[in-house]
């Protein structure tokens, strides 16, 4: 008989939904994935059009409307549906035009650390004789250090602001991203299609950006969108003391700090900046959790 | 016929740790292999693990190098070759691997890996690339439109084929092929081992077939190399070897491996206990703790491979064999 | 009675509409005996006996007429009732000798394991009987190897470990599920022998799930031929290998390397199991057949006695003119 070619039977192989369907589909069998998926798109939404989305300029005082209750409570005002600060600023276009503040530091802090971590992890990976071992006794170190306080330190030794949040969260961290690439590459290079590929001649670039990190990325997409909320975390705890972002520019952080004397008061100044980094966070995680389950099977099934 | 492949006492050690306060072990995971090796033909190597074929296997695909003895592919030593030089071997000698779902990169469409072998080692066009793609597609029996699909989406014995057609696209004058269809079923093996004949009479490869399944090797080897613990035991043609093999662990191997008519005249051979250390291997003949005929002489003298009857063989005492008793 | 009854088993992973693993599967093993099952990959070999154990978990669903070990209905055992028969008289060996056991617990703790809980045995009595058990599957040195763990053994030594965990609780059925797969082929013949010498004096019928039919040759008496979840073929060794029924039998057998003789190329079967996507209206396997007629293709043959075996065809071959 001749070689069969699989013409006979309907060819299975195309029948497999695209990967991104594929991917779509496991990702959306979570509820919780897609709701925090959803959030995150309103939040997005706000922080791009923030300037239209909010009611009010976020730092125009009304001074006649210091600490005006929300909208539902006894004494509120429509036009302040969240109610003002201490001074008389209107809260909800503040957390509107945080929300830009917070992806802001969320996405750069992560970028900022996710490319070097991952050149870290591969050259850790790939030269596990000297290299190798180096870069993870640096990164012990860093990690031997409480990430907050590490956090404050650079902050206090580059000086408070936007830009130097983003730098020490991102150094903060970058040793997990070294640790994840390291291992996944590790796991990798045993695998017999990075011999293949080895024996079809493949150089050092091609071995490591082509080859091997495509396989390496389901670990650090899920790190990557749970570090973007505990960047937000980091930011508003940096805020918080002071450190961060600097008033009167509204990020969440900063905006808890300055209520802080106003708790028993007018507990909406600080609860409700509370309450939006807590849905925010929980949203992300959320989705990461979501991320995970939905990109492993596929990681089981090449294997 | 052109030989394409030199082995030259092949030898590979490992020096490994055994501990704080133990120093150091050598693992002889390759103990002097020569053959030689002709266009179109193909070498089976046989053995159970341990015995060193997977080490040979990266030794012949310049994966490693051996810790001594001579390696020449296509009249070029391997040792001692410039970059130039190094990049022709490279072409010279391709790989399929055991298992199908490992070998083949789970987030790179199957055409992108079929196509890189070119783009690394040629200077064709994305367009000249794409039609030698697709002409080697065709031939391992795949459709045009499985170019853009991804390895999963592909059975066990498709994904096999897909390995096969990425080792012959720079077409090789040496395959080694390591274990290739154990882990297919046995109508699927029939398939890819046909593809593996088809393909060695359209490109007059050499092929390397590492087996321990002797069935297999009986239908498509031309030589039989027999190894136990890094060294041949026994090497020569098909049918001398399986007609009347001389080396007890070739016997026992035989009288091992089930078939479907057995022959209830022919004794089984037991062989006791199992593969020795290899950080602490025997002294003599190393299979004389397992070998049913072991005297005193092949405790202490290791035999050599030396030329009887078509073959080579290493065993003091395999002239008892020559009549065809085992 | 028989030892083992199943009829009409049919398993489907997902509601009414998924297509089935296993379909409308007849099997009998009586007590002493040795039975091959043997199939390809989807053919159901594997499901048949996790079905049988109760290992099958949402959403898969288990019917059948019939699914009955030793007198017990296994369909309706609570679960306390199947454990106490799981383990004890109805066993099984794995592929895998080296996933099959906890790393993390000793051998001779996972030996005492089975004996504690099947045969209420405790402290010396289990010990004496494990190392018993380990000298019985032919382990040297049993009593130093009692405190080694999983890793410390080769695949082996593991799986003689695995038999004896299996043969514990002195069963009367055996199932192996691919038990020499994995090992070499000299290991293989030892661990091969081991079963029969252990189902011989034990008298225990041994079920033996395997892709390879020469391993069936030389050890089963009747032989089930599975494709694509339904039982094809049924009958002793050696007559189904000398004169198959079935057609799939038959190219089964061709694909041997060893049946080529010396042809360059071993005869196939043009294309693949059928998948979920593509399950033929009539006979599974006629979109491959190389013998197939019109009503193959409409209608589903029964699996009916044929001269020397059942077979699920219309047009058999090999069949002794009446």
């Amino acid at each position: 008989m001749s070689t069969p070619t699989t013409s006979v039977a309907v060819d299975q192989s195309l029948l497999y939904p695209s990967p991104y369907k594929e991917f779509w589909q496991a990702f959306s069998r979570n509820k919780g994935a897609v709701a925090g998926l959803l959030f995150m798109v309103l939040v997005v939404f706000c922080a791009i059009f923030a300037p239209w989305v909010a009611p009010h300029d976020p730092s125009e005082q009304y001074r006649d409307f210091l600490l005006t209750p929300p909208a539902w409570l006894e004494g509120g005002q429509i036009q302040f549906l969240l109610g003002t600060d201490e001074l008389g600023r209107d809260l909800l276009s503040r957390l509107i035009q945080g929300s830009r503040l917070s992806l802001l530091i969320g996405l750069s802090s992560v970028v900022m650390s996710l490319i070097p971590g991952i050149l870290l992890g591969l050259f850790a990976g790939f030269f596990p004789r000297i290299l190798g071992p180096t870069i993870m006794r640096l990164m012990d170190i860093m990690l031997a250090l409480p990430s907050l306080l590490l956090a404050v330190a650079i902050v206090a030794i580059l000086g408070p602001g936007l830009i130097n949040t983003v730098i020490a969260i991102a150094i903060v961290s970058l040793p997990s991203y070294v640790r994840l690439t390291r291992a996944a590459v590790m796991g990798e290079l045993n695998r017999d299609y990075v011999t293949a590929a080895r024996l079809a001649g493949a150089g050092l670039p091609r071995l490591m950006f082509i080859t091997v990190l495509p396989n390496c990325m389901a670990p650090l997409i899920v790190q990557a969108t749970l570090s973007f909320s505990s960047a937000i975390l980091d930011a508003a705890a940096l805020g918080f003391l002071g450190l961060g972002v600097q008033p009167p520019t509204p990020e969440w952080g900063t905006m808890l700090a300055s209520a802080r004397d106003y708790i028993e008061r007018a507990w909406w100044v600080v609860s409700l900046p509370g309450l939006t980094i807590l849905l925010s966070v929980l949203a992300i995680n959320l989705m990461g959790d979501g991320l995970r389950d939905a990109l492993d099977p596929k990681l089981k099934n090449a294997a | 016929m052109a030989v394409v492949l030199t082995a030259r006492d092949l030898t590979r050690h490992y020096e490994v740790s055994r501990g704080m306060f133990k120093g150091h072990a050598t693992v002889r995971a390759l103990n002097g292999v020569s053959f030689e090796l002709e266009a179109g033909k193909t070498l089976a190597v046989v053995g159970e693990s341990g015995c060193g074929k997977s080490t040979l296997a990266r030794a012949l695909t310049l994966i490693e190098e051996p810790s001594s003895g001579s390696l020449k592919i296509a009249g070029q030593e391997v040792a001692g070759a410039n970059k130039a030089e190094r990049k022709q071997l490279r072409k010279d000698v391709q790989m399929v691997f055991q298992s199908p779902y490992a070998s083949l990169n789970p987030r790179q469409k199957i055409g992108d890996q079929l196509a890189e072998p070119l783009l690394i080692n040629t200077n064709l066009s994305a367009t000249e690339r794409r039609e030698k793609v697709q002409a080697m597609m065709k031939q391992v029996g795949l459709r045009p439109e499985h170019y853009q699909r991804y390895p999963h989406m592909f059975s066990g014995g498709q994904r096999q084929r897909i390995a096969l057609a990425r080792a012959m696209m720079l077409q090789p004058k040496v395959l080694v092929a390591d274990e290739p269809t154990s882990a297919l079923d046995v109508s699927i093996q029939a398939q890819v081992l046909n593809l593996f004949m088809d393909l060695q009479q359209e490109f007059n490869t050499a092929y390397v077939f590492i087996s321990h399944n002797l069935a297999v090797v009986q239908h498509v080897a031309d030589d039989v190399m027999v190894m136990y613990l890094g060294r041949p035991v026994e090497m020569g043609p098909n049918e001398s070897i399986y007609s009347r093999p001389l080396h007890p662990y070739t016997q026992a191997l035989l009288s091992a491996t089930p078939t479907i008519h057995p022959d209830p005249n022919k004794p089984k051979i037991k062989i006791v206990g199992e593969l020795p250390n290899p950080l602490n291997p025997p002294s003599g003949c190393a299979f004389h703790k397992r070998c049913p005929y072991a005297t005193e002489r092949c405790k202490t003298e290791e035999p050599a491979l030396r030329p009887l009857d078509n073959r080579l063989v290493a065993c003091h005492y395999a002239e008892r064999f020559l009549d065809g008793a085992a | 009675m028989s030892l083992l009854e199943i009829k009409n088993l049919n398993v489907r992973f997902g509601d009414a509409t998924a297509v089935p693993v296993v379909d409308g599967l007849d099997l009998s093993v009586e007590k002493g005996e040795v039975l091959a099952i043997v199939g390809e990959s989807g053919s159901g070999k594997s499901v048949t006996m996790m079905a049988l154990m109760g290992l099958i978990e949402h959403p898969g669903i288990v019917t059948a007429d019939a699914l009955n070990f030793d007198g017990n209905n296994m369909l309706k055992l609570s679960n306390r009732q199947r454990r106490q028969i799981i383990g004890k008289d109805l066993a099984m060996v794995f592929q895998d000798p080296m996933t099959a056991l906890n790393p993390s617990y000793t051998v001779g703790f996972q030996i005492e394991e089975v004996l504690r809980l099947h045969l209420k045995m405790s402290g010396k009595a289990a010990r004496k009987r494990a190392i018993e058990l380990l000298e019985k599957v032919e382990i040297p040195g049993a009593a130093s190897r009692m405190d080694a763990y999983p890793h410390q053994l080769s695949g082996g030594m593991s799986q003689r470990v695995a038999i004896a965990m299996a043969i514990a609780g002195e069963p009367k059925l055996l199932i192996a599920d691919e038990p020499t797969t994995a090992l070499d082929v000299t290991i293989q013949a030892q661990i091969m022998d081991l079963l029969l010498a252990l189902q011989k004096e034990q008298n225990m019928g041994l079920v033996l799930i395997t892709h390879d039919l020469a391993v069936v040759a030389e050890t089963a008496q009747r032989v089930c031929v599975m494709y694509a979840g339904q039982a094809v073929e049924v009958g002793k060794v050696p007559e189904l290998f000398d004169i198959p029924a079935h057609p799939y039998s038959e190219a089964l057998l061709a694909a041997i390397p060893e049946h080529s003789m010396g042809a360059e190329r071993l005869a196939t079967l043009p294309g693949i199991v059928p998948g979920r996507y593509d399950r033929p209206q009539g006979c599974l396997l006629s979109p491959r057949c190389p013998y197939v007629r019109d009503n193959c293709r409409q209608e589903r043959p029964a699996l009916d006695p044929k001269t020397n075996s059942l077979a699920r065809c219309f047009y058999p071959l090999n069949q002794e003119v009446a």
